[in-house]
């Protein structure tokens, strides 16, 4: 029984184990295709393996229990490989667009997340501000400030600014500006019971798609659609100078009703399907990038302390012996 | 005299000298080292000028696209060999190795054209150029540890050039310990782009090009130092390992421009 037992603990200790391990998880992120990292449980295994591997290497060699430097990395190597683990199994990553003057809405993210994820996005509240986005000449898009109301615990909110590089982070979840921002109009429909209902249509992403500005709105309380279009006789971008995001001045919004084309500026209303359509005003929307990964300090620890043991083991050997092995002999010295 | 341009061939000249004054003294029987050496100084002091003019001009440092990245690595690497000659005078001669290696990248550097590069927003971080330099040290150990992997194999055939060296065994030693002190500046230099790429962008790593074959390379340092604990390869077959690290290193950090147009590209 203990002689099964150390053979399968010698088995588990293979670097083969090792190797095996790491490749299937670079399998895996190569088979997840689109996904950067993929998270759920086919990515944590290979990782869980890989702490068990580690753990049995460390039980079945003395000689890597004897040496406190080695010991200690791979102990943390073992570490960062649980907590790799866990990460995958917890971490979300996703996305959504936000309209200026309007609130986060949990249900517009979407995201992909490991099975432990909690799912604690609707506990995140924050109010879309404007934003202000700079671009170098040839359309390099540089500096991107987004202003945001987050609730600052009383009655009031507080202003934040949140930028590709500078997160907002609420209840664990990061934050981040994209590239994908846009227009939207903001249009109100009275329908023929007298009810009004107001939605913003978000435009494609600009200036990505300057060319194809239009999106379809689903008149609220029928299931009629009419296409929307924003036409701008001068561009706000620039293809060789810089410039900065803004909404444009002269812009109209173009209404296809069937067969006929209107034109209406903010204000505008327009009788449609039995109802009125009105213009109210043209907004922007921001795309956040979002993701979530609460283990990161303790994987960033065990990092620091796996490579501070390394440091050790190596200044350790590095001073008690020489690397001329002719003067080594000489001296009759080596403590390996 | 302020144009960064013009310093960098004279700069450039001045390696590609070092190195054919090493041949030489190699060729010779190396008892001197003193004139490549001295090249190689004032080669370092040219080409700091002109890495530093172009950092006043551009407003950012030499790691944001192919030309940069290439510049400030030979610029590093050269440093990492002369320092490393400096603490270990007896590993002069391996001067006449590891110089023609790092003179494919000056080579290289004269055709690629010096565009003035902008910083992407999320590389105006410290753990940009702390992990650059983490990676400088990684590569530039591994470099001296090539050297003297190159010495090894090749005084079979050029026995006379390297016979100033101490033997293979030693060299196969000073090199390992090269090797162990670059895995923990290549660990440390990962651990610090995860924490700039969570910051960045909320993802400690992405498995882009770049951070694969880092990975890679990582995975390939741990296979050479477990042969090393367990097997005791001869210093030949050792030395192979280490060039090929050294080539995996290489094929990294100057490979990856060929798959995208900027370091971490896809994270941009």
């Amino acid at each position: 029984m203990t002689s099964a037992l150390a053979r399968a603990g010698r088995i588990a200790a293979s670097l083969w184990v090792t190797l095996a391990s790491v490749a299937a998880a670079a399998a895996v992120a190569l088979a997840g295709g689109g996904e950067v990292f993929p998270i759920g449980l086919y990515i944590a295994l290979p990782f869980a393996i890989l702490f068990v591997n580690l753990i049995a290497a460390l039980a079945t060699n003395a000689a890597l229990r004897r040496r406190g430097g080695l010991l200690g990395f791979h102990l943390a190597l073992a570490a960062l490989a649980l907590l790799v683990a866990a990460d995958r199994l917890m971490a979300l990553y996703g996305h959504v667009e936000v309209t200026e003057g309007a609130a986060f809405d949990p249900d517009l993210v979407e995201a992909s997340a490991g099975p432990l994820h909690p799912w604690t996005l609707d506990r995140v509240r924050f109010a879309q501000g404007g934003f202000d986005i700079a671009y170098a000449p040839r359309m390099k898009r540089r500096d991107t400030v987004s202003e945001i109301f987050v609730p600052d615990g009383g009655s009031s909110w507080a202003r934040v600014l949140v930028g590709d590089d500078t997160p907002l982070v609420a209840d664990g979840y990061r934050f981040y500006t994209s590239f994908n921002k846009g227009f939207a109009p903001l249009l109100t429909y009275v329908g023929q019971d007298g009810r009004a209902q107001s939605g913003a249509v978000h435009l494609p992403s600009y200036p990505l798609n300057y060319f194809k500005q239009g999106n379809e709105w689903v008149l609220p309380g029928t299931e009629e659609r009419v296409k929307l279009w924003l036409h701008m006789p001068e561009p706000v971008y620039a293809e060789d100078v810089a410039w900065r995001f803004r909404k444009p001045e002269d812009a109209r919004l173009v209404v296809i009703d069937g067969e006929q084309r209107h034109e209406l500026r903010p204000g505008d209303v327009l009788p449609l399907r039995g109802g009125l359509l009105r213009y109210d005003e043209l907004r922007t929307w921001m795309g956040y990038a979002i993701s979530y990964n609460p283990l990161v300090p303790w994987m960033l620890a065990s990092a620091a302390l796996g490579v501070l043991c390394l440091a050790w083991h190596v200044a350790g050997r590095l001073r008690r012996t020489s690397w001329e092995l002719e003067r080594r002999k000489a001296g009759g010295a080596d403590a390996g | 005299m302020l144009d960064d341009g013009l310093w960098l061939p004279v700069a450039l000249g001045l390696y590609l000298g070092a190195t054919a004054a090493a041949a030489v003294a190699a060729w010779r029987g190396g008892a001197s080292y003193r004139l490549p050496m001295t090249l190689v100084t004032a080669a370092l002091a040219v080409h700091g000028v002109a890495l530093a003019l172009r950092w006043m001009r551009l407003g950012h440092g030499p790691y944001v696209d192919l030309f940069e990245v290439l510049s400030s690595n030979v610029w590093s690497l050269h440093f990492a060999v002369l320092l490393g000659c400096l603490l270990v005078p007896r590993i002069r001669p391996m001067l006449a190795a590891a110089l023609p290696v790092l003179q494919v990248l000056v080579l290289w550097l004269l055709v690629v054209p010096p565009s003035d590069a902008a910083a992407p927003v999320t590389y105006g971080t410290v753990w940009l150029p702390v992990h650059v330099v983490l990676g400088k040290v990684f590569l530039g150990c591994t470099a001296i540890a090539t050297g003297l992997s190159l010495v090894v194999l090749l005084r079979r055939r050029a026995p006379r050039a390297f016979a100033t060296l101490p033997g293979d065994a030693s060299l196969d030693e000073l090199a390992y310990r090269f090797v162990l002190v670059a895995f923990i500046f290549e660990s440390l230099m990962l651990v610090a782009g995860a924490i700039w790429a969570q910051g960045a962008w909320g993802r400690y790593w992405a498995w882009d090009p770049l951070e694969t074959w880092s990975f890679v390379t990582w995975l390939a340092v741990i296979g050479y130092l477990h042969l090393r604990a367990v097997r005791r390869p001869s210093p030949a077959l050792a030395a192979l390992c280490v060039i090929v690290i050294f080539v995996l290193a290489f094929s990294t950090f100057f490979g990856m421009p060929f798959v995208s147009t900027a370091p971490h590209k896809g994270a941009i």
